[in-house]
């Protein structure tokens, strides 16, 4: 603010930060020693413990929600859950990352996939192997790899993002556009429907979506991190990479996507409006819809993501989250029992189906079978036998890099500059592979060339 | 301005000290000491301990050792933070566009309050008290907020501008376009800023005693001439004040930026320097980065606001001090 605020809040808020950090940060000895005197058997032989849970999907207004912690407690009397939402992935992470330094960690914490190895790497997170060695059997193993790292299991998926087309059925039919299966169709299609009105896109090209770039480049065979258990590759300006890019560009130069970020007022309207057709990302994509565009239910389906090359069915997983057991946590065991209970277990899994996500867990994925559809497309009575088939294509298993945050503002930035401006996106995937590598580089990881 | 003050005051005290006796004397020098140690110690705790761990900070870096997923520890990086900070594009960029915005905002805004501010202290203005608490309201309302109230109305689907041009046969607005977009968030400075200033100059207007007007007005001056020559002078002071507050509110543009960002694909995550440091901090985790570009940042801002003063102290108060 202006003038105004400055003497007041604006000059005082860095400091405020500072001082906050600070005043976290010297607390950090005097709880160090607390936090070494209670191992871990001497937690699991406390009477009753209550279990911190940091999550976005359970909250604690939702009466589903408490539901399926109140179960818990019933199975298991001395542990209680305590159910709290302190925003989404990023947040939960700096938060995770500060209240680790201050030793005053939470039990249970829920991530999405892409933030969990910088976590692992800033050492926030337990190494859960052998607590969820029963249950390995209740999650497919293409999930599992969402969370395991050099064989180590750090997290146990909650929710899975199989990769879909959610799109407007009644406009396509108007526009007479098919569905397309691959990406060159979709291309045919954007163009189609343009063509007809000019004020119609088939969808928003959003720059800053990075793990939608990044799933579809893997979908072409690109792999934006890789290791080998010492060294990092960083393959964002690989040529399957790149050819996405190319492909990305002549869409956004022909103007047959309209250049804007998601969710927005401005997004959300146009897709009331029948302006915005489409959404290429995940099976989660109509519950989101359906928050922004009540009215529009019983108008969409979803459909494979379309293919690069034809019959070529194999995606990555897009979204998605995971629950970890912090470090620090002083009840890692009751912690990770409670985690491996909820995601992988056949009543668990199956109670998360309550909260409107696809369980990771294989019971409440297969319960999705028998389930009703969306409440978007409430008529497209096969809508989950197509999100099971694409949850069996699912095979590329994405690495995601310790450094996934530099990278995500890093190639944002670049392309929305690019997209607005007629830079080259080739131009924006090396730049991002040099930051990557430069900032993995920096924090001490060796990159192989 | 206050270091005037506090001479002469001081000035008066050690007149009146001979008097006392030394016994007393020596009390009565801790006393002061004691009054103000609670001031101390929360200014101590709160801002030179931080301000200290920060700079602490700014010479620290999170390196990894291990393999690919070696774990991360704090170590001494020397002044890397620091040349990281100053040979960084972006940061430098984003000082820049503050600028822009600061040269765009900072004039208005002090423009319309003085503009208010005399208006208001016009002698013949209607529904005074009304007006002025109207054009202090916006400035109740918090940055955040009026932010998200400003990017409804610059978004072409919900914006009222953007709906009236279309029916006019035009086309939507492009407030997040370039330059648009300075203006569009000089705009939001404008709306809530202005009261708080125009309050600032208004109070040092009515503390001008009367009777200098009415001389003015015996020698036939008009009021338009009372207010440029004779108000305005007089309020320069309050001015110099409000101007520095403003361009150091600009060079720590933080929220609206950052609040219309998921509106826009024209606000970078690096848009400005508080940005980037929120961004290094909290979002990559690298505080070391963060802690050298807010001192960086910091110094700056200071550098700049004592060369202000220098210059305009000479100006407007070298003269009659």
């Amino acid at each position: 603010m202006l003038g105004a605020e400055t003497p007041s809040a604006g000059a005082r808020r860095p400091r405020r930060r500072r001082a906050a950090l600070a005043g976290a940060l010297a607390l950090v000895p005097a709880l160090a020693l607390a936090a070494c005197s209670s191992s871990d058997d001497d937690a699991a032989s406390d009477g009753p413990v209550t279990l911190e849970f940091w999550t976005y999907s359970l909250k604690g207004t939702d009466p589903e929600a408490q539901a399926i912690v109140d179960r818990y407690h019933e199975l298991n009397p001395d542990v209680t859950v305590k159910l709290s939402e302190v925003g989404g992935t990023a947040e939960t992470s700096s938060k995770l990352l500060a209240a680790d330094r201050a030793d005053t960690v939470p039990d249970v914490v829920q991530v999405e996939y892409r933030a969990l190895p910088s976590l692992v790497v800033s050492g926030v997170v337990k190494d859960i192997t052998d607590d969820v060695a029963d249950v390995r059997d209740g999650v497919e193993d293409n999930i599992w790899d969402l969370t395991t790292f050099d064989g180590q299991v750090y997290g146990v998926p909650q929710d899975i993002g199989p990769m879909m087309l959610t799109y407007r059925a009644d406009l396509f039919a108007q526009y007479g556009v098919a569905v397309p299966t691959t990406w060159e169709e979709y291309a045919a299609a954007a163009e189609a429907i343009h063509t007809q009105d000019p004020s119609v896109y088939i969808a928003s090209f959003s720059p800053t979506q990075f793990e939608f770039f990044a799933s579809v480049a893997a979908q072409a065979g690109g792999e934006w991190w890789s290791n080998d258990g010492d060294a990092w590759s960083v393959g964002i300006g690989d040529e399957p990479s790149l050819e996405t890019a190319d492909y990305w560009q002549d869409l956004v130069e022909r103007d047959l996507v309209t250049v804007e970020p998601l969710l927005t007022p401005e997004w959300n309207a146009k897709v009331n409006d029948g302006k915005i057709l489409s959404w290429a990302a995940a099976a989660w994509a109509p519950s989101v819809l359906y928050s922004v565009a009540p009215n529009t239910a019983g108008l969409w389906e979803a459909a494979p993501l379309p293919q690069w090359t034809r019959g070529d069915a194999s995606v990555p997983f897009l979204g998605g989250s995971t629950y970890l057991v912090p470090e620090k946590s002083e009840h890692a065991e009751e912690a990770a029992a409670f985690a491996a209970w909820l995601s992988a277990t056949d009543e668990g899994s199956t109670s998360l189906l309550s909260l409107d996500l696809l369980p990771g867990g294989t019971a409440g994925r297969e319960a999705t079978l028998t389930a009703e559809p969306p409440m978007l497309m409430p008529q497209q009575t096969d809508f989950w036998q197509v999100v099971d088939q694409v949850v069996a294509d699912t095979t590329i298993p994405v690495t995601w890099g310790p450094n996934v945050n530099v990278a995500q503002s890093a190639f944002g930035d670049a392309l929305n500059e690019a997209a607005l401006n007629g830079g080259s996106f080739r131009d924006v995937f090396t730049a991002t592979q040099e930051t990557i590598a430069a900032d993995l580089e920096k924090s001490g990881f060796t990159v192989a060339d | 301005m206050s270091t005037d003050v506090v001479p002469a005051s001081q000035a008066a005290r050690t007149a009146r000290a001979p008097r006392t006796r030394s016994t007393r004397h020596r009390a009565r020098a801790a006393t002061p000491w004691l009054f103000a140690s609670p001031a101390i110690a929360f200014f101590t705790a709160f801002l030179i301990i931080p301000i200290g761990y920060a700079l602490y900070l700014s010479f620290r870096g999170y390196r990894v050792s291990g393999g690919a997923f070696g774990r991360r520890e704090e170590t001494f990086v020397g002044l890397e933070n620091y040349a990281t900070a100053l040979s960084d594009p972006e940061f430098v960029a984003g000082l820049g566009r503050s600028l822009i915005y600061g040269a765009i905002a900072v004039p208005s805004v002090l423009g319309l309050a003085l503009l208010f501010a005399l208006l208001l202290d016009h002698p013949r203005v209607p529904g005074r008290s009304f007006a002025r608490t109207a054009i202090f309201l916006p400035y109740a309302v918090p940055g955040v907020i009026a932010s998200l109230l400003w990017g409804f109305l610059y978004l072409p689907s919900t914006s009222p501008v953007s709906y009236v041009a279309r029916e006019l046969g035009g086309s939507s607005v492009d407030f997040f376009g370039y330059p648009a977009l300075y203006f569009a968030l000089a705009n939001i400075a404008l709306w809530s800023g202005v009261g708080f200033n125009m309050i600032i100059i208004y109070t040092s207007l009515r503390s001008v005693p009367t009777e200098i007007y009415e001389a003015a007005r015996i020698d036939g001056a008009s009021e338009r001439q009372i207010a440029l020559r004779i108000k305005i002078p007089l309020v320069t002071p309050a001015l110099v004040l409000t101007g520095l507050f403003s361009v150091i509110g600009t060079l720590q543009l933080y929220s609206e930026p950052a609040t219309l960002r998921p509106m826009s694909n024209t606000i970078s995550s690096t848009w400005v320097p508080l940005m980037k440091i929120y961004q290094e901090a909290f979002m990559n985790d690298n505080l070391g980065g963060a802690a050298a570009a807010s001192v960086v940042l910091a110094l700056g801002i200071l550098a700049l606001s004592l060369l202000l003063l220098r210059f305009f102290q000479r100006r407007t108060f070298g003269g009659a001090a």
